[in-house]
């Protein structure tokens, strides 16, 4: 609805915060669990204790291509650094990222390992950094409530001419 | 071998039997391969490392499956017995590189256990289940090219593990089936296992774990020298 | 007259090429497909390239190498304690199992022994994270053939143990609290009966298990007689753990190979299955988790008293020497081949971890299976990227 005025950049004031609002509720979380940090974000999606769905979180999407939100969770490896970045541009715009664990922020453990990348944002934006080794579930939820206030309160036109691959 | 029973009885007892079983093994397989035992190393009671020469390394694998009944594949890879050029990486500063300094002298290079003549060396274990021994055996590879007959002729699941150390070490094994890259992406280059490949992140940061080692504020140096002298250094750094 | 029938001969010819022509297109040598590497039904980061003839598969190849972190030679920078923090996250659901191995090699190559209460500790810690392991395997193996409700069981029931874990050790998932010569500290007040407790809800959830998967139809038709291991082959790739049990290998380093734990003094049975199917595999996990929690049993009650730590140096140096010493761990025989010369770091470490030879018989054991058996027999060989990729 209202793409046009959306990408003119002249949404009314109250649209716009309606939009974002609904926005930040209704997320579609892709899972690219990779190492430790995968079990824990498992046990906040997957588990009944965490409970993720409050949030309005759905961790449940078929394909990157349906998802609003990923959370590369783990190691991210040399190997596996093409797939990472294939994914990101896969998913549609607006699209945002949670690097969750130490080793997908800055490498983590193996910093000076001959095949691990030294942090997944020197591949993709990152949007929220969840330090830990692995993050407790609480933290990977709260990453997810930082993200949601970054959501509620952003220019709306800018992301959905999306992020170029570049720094800004 | 009942060593459970005369175990609960009296203490030094386990010792002396274990190593006859170990001697013994060492005594078979001498028996087996004839001059491809070069050198054996029993610790009583725990482990033997057998050394056997390139030739006969195949036919270790089949005397000690077949005829000894060693039928479970533990692990195969290999040893880089050179002393590290960059020493524990401690020294590793933006300074070294931009400005290189004269290498000290590395010390002698000196093997484990059996011994060794050569620069590389495979190690394999293999296990007995039924009468509940293990053995550790070494093979000398050559410098130049180091290569050495593959194992999967007698253990199938030697496969991995010659590829494994095809990649870390760059050993070759003739008549593997097909050694491909196992982990590492198609263009990575050297071998990352050799004690001459560097980590490079540790050229342009100094290492910070050397905090681990630090005297504690007024204790007086009860750790070594040596232990003393690294700090010296990560607190220049 | 012989015109014609050359021409006849040439266009019958030339009417064999054309069809020879379109059988060469339309026969097609298979199909390739690709697994992963991040599929849910490869436990993180497993690529498995299978060449298929209609369902049937011709050849699978697994990639390993997604999960590479470098561990071997990460080891040669770190002093030995801080080699226990890296080896943690080898096998990242039973994470203190992963420390006791290279703690007693340690300890075997300087000659120290820890005192009888740290042996105890470290051997129920090292029973706990089996149960933290297994439990997830048992929920998360009939998820992988469709049903989803065990895997949530399973979260649920992990919580528990984890968090026993965590108020004895202050890690959740990492506990690095093994140290040379001991642990680092004591039990905490009450700890004992709330393990007693969480116990019977883990012997709970075993019932549950056995009556949801086991007790359903849909589960034993889809594992009986798949992916079957003969003894044999098992040794030659070197089965480690219930893998090889279940192929009717009699045959746990707990027993057979114990080194520095606690094992001799208590009273429990290894189970095995001759089957060595898929079935099998899931069968003789789901007992092993129930022996556990009567091992813990035993292990609770009888902590000795006494010291938790020998006397060892404040900077530890490892005297030259050589040393391998496995464990049992929840995936199978994990062992560390260390080689000392006498530094305050290892010279060369050996990890041999039960899943690179546990998933080093698939391209075997998938020759010629049904592309769904793939994931049963995957999630029946039970293996953790991080303990095949290192």
């Amino acid at each position: 609805m209202g793409l046009g005025l959306v990408e003119s950049g002249k949404m009314p004031k109250p649209l716009t915060k309606l939009l974002n609002t609904a926005r930040s509720y209704s997320m579609w979380v892709y899972q690219w669990g990779l190492a430790c940090c995968a079990i824990e974000m498992g046990a906040a999606f997957g588990s009944p204790r965490y409970d993720v769905m409050r949030l309005g979180v759905i961790p449940f999407p078929a394909s990157p291509r349906q998802a609003d939100l990923v959370v590369i969770s783990g190691t991210v490896t040399d190997k596996m650094a093409p797939a990472i970045k294939r994914l990101y541009e896969q998913m549609p715009d607006p699209k945002y990222v949670i690097s969750m664990g130490s080793c997908a922020n800055c490498g983590g453990p193996y910093w000076d390992s001959y095949s691990v990348t030294k942090g997944v944002d020197q591949i993709i934006p990152v949007d929220v950094y969840i330090p830990g080794c692995p993050p407790r579930p609480e933290a990977l939820l709260e990453g997810v409530v930082l993200l949601q206030m970054q959501i509620r309160t952003e220019d709306i036109a800018a992301r959905w001419r999306g992020v170029p691959l570049v720094d800004q | 071998m009942s060593t459970s029973e005369t175990g609960t009885e009296t203490p030094a007892e386990p010792e002396a039997p274990r190593d006859e079983l170990r001697d013994g093994l060492v005594a078979r397989l001498t028996e087996l391969l004839g001059d491809g035992v070069v050198e054996s190393h029993v610790l009583a009671g725990k482990d033997v490392w057998i050394r056997v020469s390139a030739e006969a390394w195949q036919q270790t694998a089949e005397s000690l499956r077949i005829t000894m009944g060693a039928r479970y594949f533990g692990f195969l890879s290999a040893i880089d017995w050179m002393p590290s050029p960059f020493g524990r990486s401690l020294e590793a500063e933006v300074d070294t590189i931009l400005t290189p300094q004269e290498k000290k002298a590395l010390p002698p290079m000196t093997t484990g256990y059996a011994g060794g003549d050569t620069r590389f060396q495979v190690i394999a274990r293999v296990a007995n289940l039924s009468e509940h021994w293990g053995v550790t055996l070494k093979v000398d590879v050559g410098d130049e090219s180091p290569s050495v007959p593959t194992w999967t002729k007698v253990f199938a699941g030697a496969e991995w593990h010659e590829r494994e150390a095809w990649e870390m070490f760059g050993i070759d094994f003739v008549g593997h089936p097909f050694l491909r890259p196992m982990y590492l992406p198609g263009d990575f280059e050297g071998n990352p296992l050799r004690k001459d490949f560097p980590l490079l992140a540790r050229f342009v940061k100094p290492w910070p774990g050397i905090v681990d080692v630090e005297p504690l504020p007024g204790v007086a140096d009860e750790g070594d020298a040596d232990g003393a002298a690294a700090d010296g250094e990560g607190a220049s750094e | 007259m012989t015109a014609i029938s050359d021409r006849r001969k040439l266009a019958y010819i030339a009417a064999q090429a054309a069809d020879s022509r379109v059988n060469v297109e339309l026969e097609s040598d298979g199909m390739t497909l690709n697994i992963g590497p991040q599929h849910p039904a490869t436990h993180g980061t497993l690529r498995i390239v299978a060449r298929l003839d209609g369902e049937q598969i011709i050849s699978a190849e697994p990639m390993a190498g997604y999960m590479h972190r470098g561990y071997e030679k990460l080891t040669e920078v770190r002093t030995y304690n801080q080699v226990t923090t890296l080896v943690n996250r080898i096998d990242w659901l039973g994470s203190f199992a992963n420390e006791v191995p290279w703690i007693l090699a340690a300890e075997q190559l300087m000659g120290v022994e820890a005192p009888k209460r740290a042996m105890w500790i470290r051997t129920i810690l090292f029973e706990m994270s089996r149960v933290a392991n297994i439990i997830l395997f048992l929920g998360d193996m009939a998820a992988q053939l469709g049903a989803l409700t065990p895997v949530f069981f399973a979260f649920r029931d992990r919580e528990y143990v984890l968090n026993l874990i965590e108020s004895a050790t202050g890690g959740r998932f990492h506990p690095n609290f093994d140290r040379i010569g001991g642990i680092k500290d004591d039990l905490p007040k009450g700890w004992v009966e709330d393990a007693k407790a969480v116990m019977d809800k883990v012997r709970d959830f075993c019932d549950q298990i056995e009556d949801l998967v086991l007790g359903a139809e849909v589960f034993t038709a889809r594992t009986r007689g798949i992916g079957v291991i003969p003894p044999d082959i098992a040794m030659q790739y070197g089965l480690s753990g219930a893998n090889a049990r279940a192929s009717g290998i009699d045959w746990d380093v707990r027993r057979d190979n114990n080194v520095g734990l606690a094992y001799p003094e208590l009273d429990w049975k290894v189970w095995t299955h001759p089957d060595g199917d898929s079935f099998a595999r899931f069968w003789v996990r789901l007992q092993e988790t129930r022996e556990a929690t009567q091992i813990l049993d035993q292990l609770l009650g009888g902590i000795p008293s006494g010291p938790i730590m020998a006397k060892v140096p404040r900077i530890i140096k490892v005297p030259a020497g050589e040393a391998y010493i496995a464990t049992e761990n929840p995936l199978g025989e994990m062992g560390y081949y260390v080689v000392s010369k006498g530094d305050l770091t290892p010279f060369r470490v050996k990890i041999r971890s039960a899943s690179f030879n546990n998933v080093s018989i698939t391209p075997w054991l998938l020759r010629g299976v049904y592309v769904p058996d793939v994931i049963t027999i995957l999630a029946s060989l039970y293996f953790i990227l991080g303990d095949i990729d290192r």
